[in-house]
């Protein structure tokens, strides 16, 4: 019986990383890709006064968008693309925690019958929540303390 | 720009960030295995009387709200539409399980991925936890005032 969990939770475990893999690999080449372009210093130099207030970089923008609009891993594929330090890995980890995958997870939720929209202004709103809290304003300590 | 130190560089570097996550992944996958086939969820969630209690919920709750906490939204969905369908669950209960579970889910999956890239996971488990409790906190009490749900129905119909 023990024997038969810990099978299937390897296999389990196995399934989640193909899954993984065909999201963080096509996104970490496309991004180390984009990094050999003006196209990441772009977006970088647009987002940074937006996301300077976070006290994260401009390219920081970019990692936030794809977790909401696709899913958690591509946030991860992205993050390691991108050469971030601990204490930006771990907020916007935090940020992403809250509010990712929304149309996918959203449906879920809808099925318990409540209101999609309030569901998804609850997430974004507890993902904006936690970048005030830990990074515009706790941003300086944490910075040191990591 | 050269094309093979630019693919060479996508490959490597992935792969490896695919195989750091694989080192924490498995094993947790592993363990919640166990958990699920020894019903270790169904034991535990006879002792969260006062947190449901807390958040305003029927002690039914217990279970679906261990599940998605653990397994994620799309497990705990499951649980808490069967729960429903059996009669267990109020339509209180199923709109302070989805506040709960839409900010909170999946806790431990979640967080040991981004842990496998450099983040401090203790933060983030305890503020997504934390969050969690106070806003399922704060909705309860203020269906308690209300005394209505029909703002957090969706607007149509089904």
């Amino acid at each position: 019986m023990l024997f038969q969990s810990i099978k299937q939770g390897f296999r389990n475990g196995i399934d989640t990383m193909i899954m993984l893999g065909k999201i963080i690999i096509p996104v970490y080449f496309i991004l180390s890709f984009l990094h050999h372009t003006p196209v990441i210093d772009f977006i970088a130099r647009s987002f940074e006064p937006l996301m300077g207030f976070f006290n994260l970089p401009g390219e920081a923008a970019m990692i936030l968008v794809m977790g909401n609009l696709l899913s958690l891993y591509s946030g991860v594929g992205a993050i390691q693309a991108l050469s971030l330090s601990t204490f930006e890995i771990t907020l916007l980890a935090m940020m992403l925690n809250f509010s990712h995958s929304l149309f996918i997870e959203t449906a879920v939720a809808t099925r318990l019958n409540v209101s999609g929209t309030k569901i998804m202004a609850l997430r974004l709103g507890l993902m904006l929540a936690s970048g005030v809290i830990f990074g515009t304003l706790a941003g300086g300590v944490l910075q040191q303390w990591m | 720009m050269d094309v093979t130190v630019v693919f060479k560089e996508g490959l490597f570097g992935s792969l490896s960030s695919v195989f750091d996550i694989a080192k924490v992944v498995i094993p947790l996958m592993i363990a919640m295995q166990i958990a699920k086939d020894y019903h270790v969820l169904d034991y535990l969630s006879k002792f969260i009387k006062p947190v449901t209690n807390f958040l305003g919920m029927s002690k039914e709750s217990g279970f679906p709200l261990m599940v998605g906490l653990v397994f994620g939204l799309a497990y705990g969905a499951g649980v808490i539409v069967q729960s429903a369908k059996d009669g267990n669950l109020t339509r209180r209960d199923m709109v302070l399980l989805s506040v709960f579970l839409a900010s909170c889910h999946a806790v431990f999956e979640d967080v040991v991925i981004f842990v496998a890239i450099g983040a401090n996971g203790w933060l983030i488990l305890a503020s997504r936890i934390l969050a969690g409790v106070l806003v399922t906190y704060a909705v309860s009490k203020r269906l308690d005032r209300i005394n209505g749900y029909d703002d957090l129905l969706p607007q149509t119909d089904k």
